[in-house]
């Protein structure tokens, strides 16, 4: 039987679920706003924040909300290869299998050809990957009106010219997503424990502890995984040492956060 | 599976890292208000120091006080040694308004002294009250007293208090006073010529001065009294008698009346 603190690690593994999307007010007010954009005849999306900001849950959770009611196409990785990236989209979007390679003008004639009814919508994760000549194809498919396109980018220097570059004019819809406040993190942190019923380990977590992991993570939630991981595996492996008396157990020992920290790589000691 | 030790190690590090900044800071903050004690001390304190310093002078000043004050009473011892009649001279000085030509004066001491004693008798007569008279014979010492103040003046300077007086023989003395007298025809110098040639035993000139004093003031008494010893030196002893009653009668000097019972008695000649 695996002990809680065990269960505990688990929960913040650092994997993108649907699943294990946590609600704050301020995501979910941002997600609802995302929500009606995608019921609007826009013709882009674009989803921006820095790496951790939880942009690729976001989609995942849009992906698996919005695709019981309509046609919607999440692609998580990036797909380089132009050739690949029309033959892709013909296949999923229009049921159209090409077996050699397929460009943007074979792609474009696809398209018209098809009677569409109702307008499918591309979730593209990580754009920033894209090359340039492709986004700007992209963009043109996305003037024809026959695909909606929700993309997310890094938001980074280089990320923000390619934002204001070819999107700022195409794109009606932009929404930021940022890092969580202490507050927040401290009710991400307690409802991710709680959704797997790991409650004695939510409760370890303190406004001090949480301060204190907020200000090592920056409210970042990839590193606050990561670092709630290491933390809980530390705890683990006292527990199975049974040294846990040498630490705190009623709160989360101000101690473990920075030795996780210092694992990590979030401290640099 | 984590290596707790060596963590716990880099943590151990990380904690004395972290605190080095902190105990710096402390121990310079100790050091920096110390150090700013310690000046407001030595602020506080100097002003003591200062007092301290300023005692001195102020213990030199009282020395010298106690100094200026010995030499004052030294001064003082000198002055009331000296004839006392100095401010009276000065007065009658002021009076006459010949007093540059007086300072210039420059009589032997040896001929003052003898002077002073000759007068002695009278002075001690008719010093307790008013005469008018008196202030005849005060001139007489007047000459003397300049040079006094001469003397005195130079006190203050040790080393100018080498004071040359030059000793004239008494002709000169006298011409010298005579011409001055022709000059402004003081009383005071005609008493003092008479007064001298009487010293002299030249009585004749001695009657003569004291006649032509008594002329231009006939109230001084020390000028009638050179005068009758005159007229009994010369043998009319009878004429001093009667000159000596009518001036008793008109100034009830005391000084005449003893000179006059003297002459009855046979003890001046």
């Amino acid at each position: 039987m695996n002990s809680i603190f065990a269960n505990s690690k688990d929960v913040f593994l650092d994997i993108v679920n649907a699943k294990d999307y946590v609600q704050l007010d301020r995501v979910s007010t941002i997600y609802q706003s995302l929500k009606d954009s995608i019921k609007k005849p826009l013709k882009m999306i674009l989803l921006y924040g820095r790496p951790g900001t939880g942009k690729s849950m976001f989609l995942n959770k849009l992906y698996k909300d919005l695709s019981s009611t309509q046609k919607v196409y999440l692609y998580q990785t990036p797909i380089l290869d132009e050739s690949e990236f029309y033959k892709t989209l013909a296949q999923d979007l229009f049921q159209t299998k090409y077996s050699g390679e397929l460009n943007f003008t074979q792609f474009m004639k696809i398209v018209e050809s098809k009677d569409i009814e109702e307008i499918p919508v591309v979730l593209l994760d990580e754009a920033q990957l894209y090359s340039e000549v492709l986004m700007e194809k992209i963009r043109l498919l996305s003037d024809t009106r026959t695909v909606k396109f929700v993309i997310t980018l890094h938001k980074t220097e280089k990320e923000d010219i390619i934002a204001k570059e070819h999107f700022q004019t195409r794109i009606w819809e932009t929404i930021e997503l940022e890092n969580a406040s202490s507050t927040e993190l401290k009710i991400y942190i307690q409802k991710k424990l709680m959704k797997a019923n790991c409650f004695d380990s939510a409760n370890m977590f303190t406004n001090k502890a949480v301060s204190r992991i907020h200000k090592i993570t920056k409210g970042n939630y990839r590193d606050t995984n990561k670092l709630l991981y290491t933390l809980f595996d530390l705890y683990s492996i006292y527990e199975n040492n049974q040294q846990l008396s040498a630490i705190k157990t009623n709160q989360v020992s101000n101690k473990i956060i920075e030795m996780s920290a210092i694992h990590t790589g979030l401290i640099d000691a | 599976m984590l290596n707790i030790i060596e963590l716990e190690k880099r943590w151990f590090k990380y904690k004395i890292k972290s605190y080095i900044p902190h105990i710096s800071i402390s121990i310079s903050l100790i050091v920096i208000s110390s150090v700013f004690f310690l000046i407001l001390n030595d602020v506080q304190s100097s002003p003591k120091k200062v007092s301290t310093k300023k005692a001195l002078p102020l213990t030199s000043l009282s020395e010298k006080k106690i100094i200026n004050k010995v030499q004052t009473s030294f001064q003082e011892e000198h002055v009331q040694k000296k004839p006392i009649i100095l401010p009276v001279v000065t007065q009658t000085n002021i009076t006459k308004n010949n007093f540059q030509n007086k300072i210039q004066l420059s009589p032997s001491l040896d001929f003052m002294k003898k002077m002073q004693n000759s007068l002695q008798p009278y002075y001690s007569n008719s010093a307790n009250r008013y005469n008018p008279l008196q202030k005849v014979e005060e001139p007489k010492t007047e000459i003397v007293v300049q040079k006094e103040v001469i003397t005195q003046s130079y006190i203050p300077k040790p080393q100018k208090r080498s004071i040359n007086i030059k000793r004239q023989n008494t002709q000169n003395d006298i011409y010298e006073i005579i011409s001055r007298f022709k000059k402004n025809s003081n009383p005071a110098l005609s008493l003092f010529v008479a007064k001298k040639y009487y010293e002299l035993g030249d009585y004749e000139k001695a009657y003569n001065y004291a006649l032509i004093t008594n002329k231009i003031n006939k109230n001084i008494e020390s000028s009638w009294i050179v005068f009758t010893k005159s007229l009994v030196k010369l043998g009319k002893r009878d004429k001093a008698i009667a000159t000596l009653k009518q001036y008793i009668k008109q100034s009830h000097s005391s000084g005449a009346r003893i000179l006059l019972d003297e002459i009855y008695a046979g003890n001046f000649k």
